[in-house]
């Protein structure tokens, strides 16, 4: 049997999220309180849409919420997202419950409230903004846990300060390892004494945070 | 009347939301002495309060864990929310009750369908709707029965 997504609040996540979802086979559901957006949301295939209050019982049960597998709370505010979590959970008995957050400090009262998955939105998304803005060395970035970590690309050019050196000879933040280097049509496991050459394309595994001054070290930049 | 009777930290009170309720309560607690912190989103709402209002306000959103720290809230006893958003009252209460661990916890919900999940949290609830409902039943209940009583 398909599993079903229920989607709550939120338009714009819920019109990309909804496509992607029913592409991948699953029955997706979406409540929205505002007529109009809902609407726009029925001309999606195959979505189901409610129009109410998702944070109200008598709503969650029109959704046909107890037979849902997944109930995921997208609205812009952090404790109706709490709330929509609680009784999916609690009162319906769904299995994973993920809620987007504003405010990152409250991750970590949300987990503990018995929610699955907590994604704050505001730092994924300023994380992504500051390593576009002024990291233009990364090519690409991969966020893992929540953007607690994430996986860099970073070509090495001819100017770098990191070309002909060591790896252990480079000044490289703790929280930070080179995982691989790509060079020309090879992949190699790095070791300490492996040495960085120009046109090398470094795949970097970091913390948060830590990968800007890795690519500092790495490129001069 | 003792002023220095109370101890400091024992009856720590917070409110969350100066409205009708939150600030009379916040004014009531305060004329007994006891030692009141009342939160808001908005500095407006202050002007509520009675011009002998002894305790503290606080402008801040309840649902910001590190607004509810700078209100103190790991000294306080009691912690009633009451503002007019019922799902921010949940929210902050459960963070009163299940992070801070204050012993008593009330909550106003307008909407009394989503009570039973928050009873099992031990948090006190209370919901207008449902007490002017068995009040007017009251008030009817008792005139019905005279009328029989009459008819008797």
């Amino acid at each position: 049997m398909k599993t079903s997504v229920l989607l709550i609040g939120g338009f714009d996540m819920t019109k990309t999220l909804s496509a992607s979802l029913i592409q991948k086979g699953y029955k997706v559901t979406a409540i929205h309180p505002d007529y109009e957006k809902c609407k726009q949301l029925a001309e999606i295939e195959g979505l189901h849409v409610i129009n109410g209050d998702g944070t109200k019982p008598f709503i969650l049960e029109e959704a046909g919420t107890a037979h849902a597998g997944i109930a995921i709370a997208l609205t812009d505010n952090d404790d109706d997202n709490l709330v929509i979590s609680e009784l999916c959970k609690k009162k319906f008995g769904v299995k994973k419950t993920v809620c987007t957050i504003k405010n990152g400090e409250n991750t970590a009262f949300f987990r503990k409230m018995g929610v699955d998955a907590v994604v704050c939105a505001t730092n994924a998304i300023s994380g992504i903004i500051e390593q576009q803005a002024f990291v233009d060395e990364m090519t690409t970035l991969i966020p893992i846990g929540e953007g607690r970590l994430s996986i860099a690309e970073i070509p090495i050019s001819e100017t770098a300060p990191a070309v002909g050196k060591k790896l252990w000879e480079i000044n490289l933040p703790k929280e930070v390892i080179v995982g691989c280097i790509l060079r020309q049509e090879t992949n190699i496991i790095p070791r300490g004494d492996t040495r960085v050459l120009a046109g090398d394309v470094l795949i970097l595994l970091s913390s948060t945070k830590q990968e800007i001054t890795a690519v500092h070290a790495l490129t001069g930049r | 009347m003792n002023i220095f009777s109370k101890t400091k930290d024992t009856d720590y009170t917070i409110i969350i939301g100066c409205g009708r309720l939150g600030a009379n309560l916040a004014n009531t607690l305060s004329e007994n002495g006891t030692n009141v912190l009342i939160m808001d989103k908005y500095e407006n709402s202050f002007r509520k309060l009675s011009s002998s209002y002894g305790g503290l306000t606080l402008v801040g959103d309840a649902t910001d864990i590190s607004a509810l720290k700078e209100a103190g809230i790991e000294h306080a006893q009691v912690f009633v929310s009451v503002t007019n958003n019922d799902n921010a009252n949940i929210m902050a209460a459960q963070i009163a009750k299940e992070s801070y661990h204050i012993p008593h916890v009330v909550c106003r919900l307008y909407d009394p369908e989503r009570e039973c999940v928050y009873h099992e949290f031990g948090i006190e609830t209370i919901c207008p709707a449902v007490l002017s409902e068995k009040e007017i039943s009251k008030l009817l209940g008792g005139s019905v029965y005279q009328l029989e009583a009459q008819r008797i």
